[in-house]
């Protein structure tokens, strides 16, 4: 198992999806610095299992957002296939986001008024692909989470479990390199958050990366490697 | 990387789909364009209606027509200069070889006993009487609308003293009451002239050309005396034969010419008879003749109409203004709303952009939508304006085309800064508040 810490050499692996490159991320409050995330480096490689865990307010979501291009490190670099994604104009984070990275929330976050299907196919719809081409591959993608006779179900009309079935979809729909998940269990009961955990375990046979935030340790066990967060450090979680 | 994006009718697409699930927010900001647009159609259909009619109505008179008067004598005293035979032989020698039609005629104040209607009570009121040769029709270029015009056989004095004359429109409304004009010709009323009463038989009433009379009347008032041309063109006096005013000096003398060129070379000429200086209004007036070129005063009314018409523009302006900050103001509200949709969509892969282009299309196809329903409304507000209030509200297919671009303008600037603000939002920061 590698040392998730070590970035030594990162360039020249072939395996090599993500790095943080002393990466960090402040905030300003005000007049006061909040240092979310402690300058530090971290490498994900294809195919990783990785759980993130930690009390709130450690720098977990702030992580995940650095990782999924929704935010950018205010020190260091982070390489996503090699290419440095705090230098990217918007547009371009867009179409990594868009392209590259899976969002699964631990509040669903669907479109309320659109259906089952219509949520599924809304990162398809940025990646600019046919109405038709669309409509057959959210379809696919709801099969293959068990929904396709709820497609036409709008996300009131679904159980938790389900509407998470329903994130998961959007998010493979796009067949992610890099899966990001956010307590993706959390508001879901035993069986439907195992169904989850299933799943995207499933896609990470795949070898697409997951990175998940958790703090059900039981589900944290399930992943190859697993780190703990406090104030905006991360390490070994078994070290 | 492929850097592929959303079609533009995809995100329209996503954005009526919104529009469609959102019906009353969506009914409430159309409602908004409707009025807007409602009152924009009535205040256009207005201001321009008016000035195209208006501007028809000029075009319509003598505008090649060039009248010579006597103006009031403004120092106490002060002899009047003579405008006779003699003056009217001067014209004809300066203008020869220009084509023009030269008519002199004499003006003068007559009363006119009106019979009881309508429950007011006889009495009498004043008219202003044009005694000419016939061809001073030439002048007015009004048309007969009934009977004929005065002619030759006119000037000779007919049995028992009884003599023809031809009414203004509006002149024969006030002397026969609101009955049709046409019933006017043939009929005897009693006019008192030169302190002389005598009996006039109708021969013929020439229509109304002013289709805003008290517009006409208020213009003059505006400019503090009637002037000369304004007072002929008033157009509710009672035209006699010449005879009646024989012998006595001119009123004035009505030109006219083919041509516009002969206009100009016409007033140029008649200001070396009397020394006149055209730029100087103070020398005009101490000369004691006038010299007023119908064109000119109709341009003075014309411009007048336009300042109407800026008027006009800038209520609609105001209007369509106060429009966009409401809609603004609820659009911005509404992506407060928004803000995890909006993530949802960035997170997605949606660039600010194409965010900004969906809120755009949003508030262009409400703006639109309810700018159509607007037309209708406007156009039904105008017809019973114009019933009501009697004003010139004029309903246009262009008027139409131009009141939907402003609705999509409309649509468009109100979505400006909702546009913008969404836009920037920055997904993690709405995400992060919901996650932990």
């Amino acid at each position: 198992m590698h040392d998730p810490f070590d970035i030594t050499g990162h360039a020249e692996a072939t395996d090599t999806l993500a790095v943080l490159d002393g990466a960090g991320r402040t905030y300003q409050a005000g007049s006061v610095a909040v240092e979310a995330l402690r300058p530090q480096d971290l490498i994900i490689r294809r195919g990783d299992y990785i759980a993130v865990m930690g009390p709130s307010g450690s720098g977990k979501s702030t992580l995940l957002h650095v990782l999924g291009c929704l935010d950018r490190p205010t020190a260091g670099r982070y390489l996503l296939e090699g290419r440095d994604i705090s230098r990217l104009a918007d547009r371009e984070l867009a179409a990594v986001r868009n392209l590259q990275i899976g969002f699964v929330f631990q509040r669903f976050h669907l479109l309320r008024d659109e259906s089952a299907l219509r949520n599924v196919e809304l990162p398809l719809l940025y990646a600019g692909i046919a109405r038709s081409e669309r409509r057959q591959r959210a379809a696919e993608a709801l099969e293959a989470v068990g929904l396709a006779p709820r497609a036409r179900h709008e996300p009131g009309r679904l159980s938790g479990g389900e509407q998470q079935r329903v994130a998961l979809a959007r998010a493979l729909v796009k067949r992610p390199r890099l899966l990001l998940a956010d307590e993706p269990t959390g508001n879901l009961d035993t069986v439907s958050g195992a169904r989850i955990l299933e799943l995207i375990e499933a896609q990470n046979g795949h070898g697409t990366a997951v990175v998940m935030i958790t703090h059900d340790p039981e589900v944290a066990a399930r992943a190859a490697t697993r780190l703990l967060m406090r104030d905006g450090r991360m390490s070994r979680a078994d070290a | 990387m492929s850097s592929a994006s959303a079609s533009f009718i995809d995100i329209c697409r996503e954005g009526l789909l919104h529009l469609v699930r959102r019906p009353m927010r969506t009914a409430l900001m159309a409602m908004t364009s409707a009025i807007a647009i409602a009152v924009t159609v009535n205040v256009i259909s207005l201001s321009f209606g008016l000035q195209e009619d208006i501007r028809g109505d000029v075009n319509m008179f003598g505008t090649r027509t060039v009248d010579v008067g006597r103006l009031p004598v403004l120092v106490p005293g002060a002899a009047r200069p003579s405008l006779g035979p003699a003056e009217e032989r001067s014209i004809r020698g300066v203008l020869q070889g220009l084509d023009a039609l030269i008519v002199p005629r004499r003006q003068a104040a007559a009363t006119v006993t009106l019979a009881a209607r309508n429950g007011a009570e006889a009495h009498t009121e004043r008219f202003q009487v044009v005694a000419s040769q016939p061809a001073y029709l030439k002048t007015l270029t009004v048309p007969v609308q009934h009977g004929r015009w005065l002619n030759d056989g006119d000037n000779v004095v007919g049995e028992q003293g009884v003599a023809s004359c031809a009414l203004d429109h509006a002149a024969a409304k006030r002397i026969f009451g609101d009955e049709d004009p046409a019933q006017a010709v043939g009929k005897v009323f009693e006019l008192t002239l030169r302190g002389q009463a005598r009996a006039m038989t109708v021969v013929g009433v020439l229509s109304d050309p002013l289709r805003y009379r008290e517009l006409f009347e208020t213009f003059d008032e505006g400019k503090g005396a009637r002037t000369l041309t304004s007072s002929l063109l008033s157009f509710r006096n009672i035209y006699v034969p010449e005879r009646l005013l024989a012998g006595e000096e001119y009123s004035g003398i009505s030109i006219v010419l083919p041509t516009d060129v002969a206009v100009g070379q016409t007033r140029d000429r008649l200001m070396t008879i009397w020394s006149l200086d055209a730029t100087d209004p103070i020398a005009l007036m101490r000369g004691g003749i006038g010299v007023f070129v119908r064109k000119d005063w109709m341009d003075a009314l014309g411009a007048s109409a336009s300042k109407g018409t800026l008027v006009g523009n800038v209520v609609w302006i105001i209007i369509v203004l106060v429009a966009i900050v409401m809609i603004s103001t609820l659009n911005l509200i509404t992506i407060r709303e928004r803000y995890e949709e909006v993530a949802i969509r960035r997170c997605e892969g949606a660039r600010r952009r194409d965010v900004a282009l969906q809120i755009t299309a949003e508030g262009v196809m409400t703006s639109l939508v309810g700018g159509l329903a607007g037309l209708p409304v406007g156009y039904v507000g105008a017809a019973i304006l114009r019933e009501i209030v009697q004003f010139p509200f004029r309903f246009e297919f262009k008027y139409a085309i131009a009141a939907t671009g402003i609705a999509i303008l409309l649509g468009f600037f109100s979505s400006v800064v909702p546009a913008r603000h969404a836009a920037r939002l920055q997904p993690a920061r709405v995400l992060g508040r919901r996650l932990n």
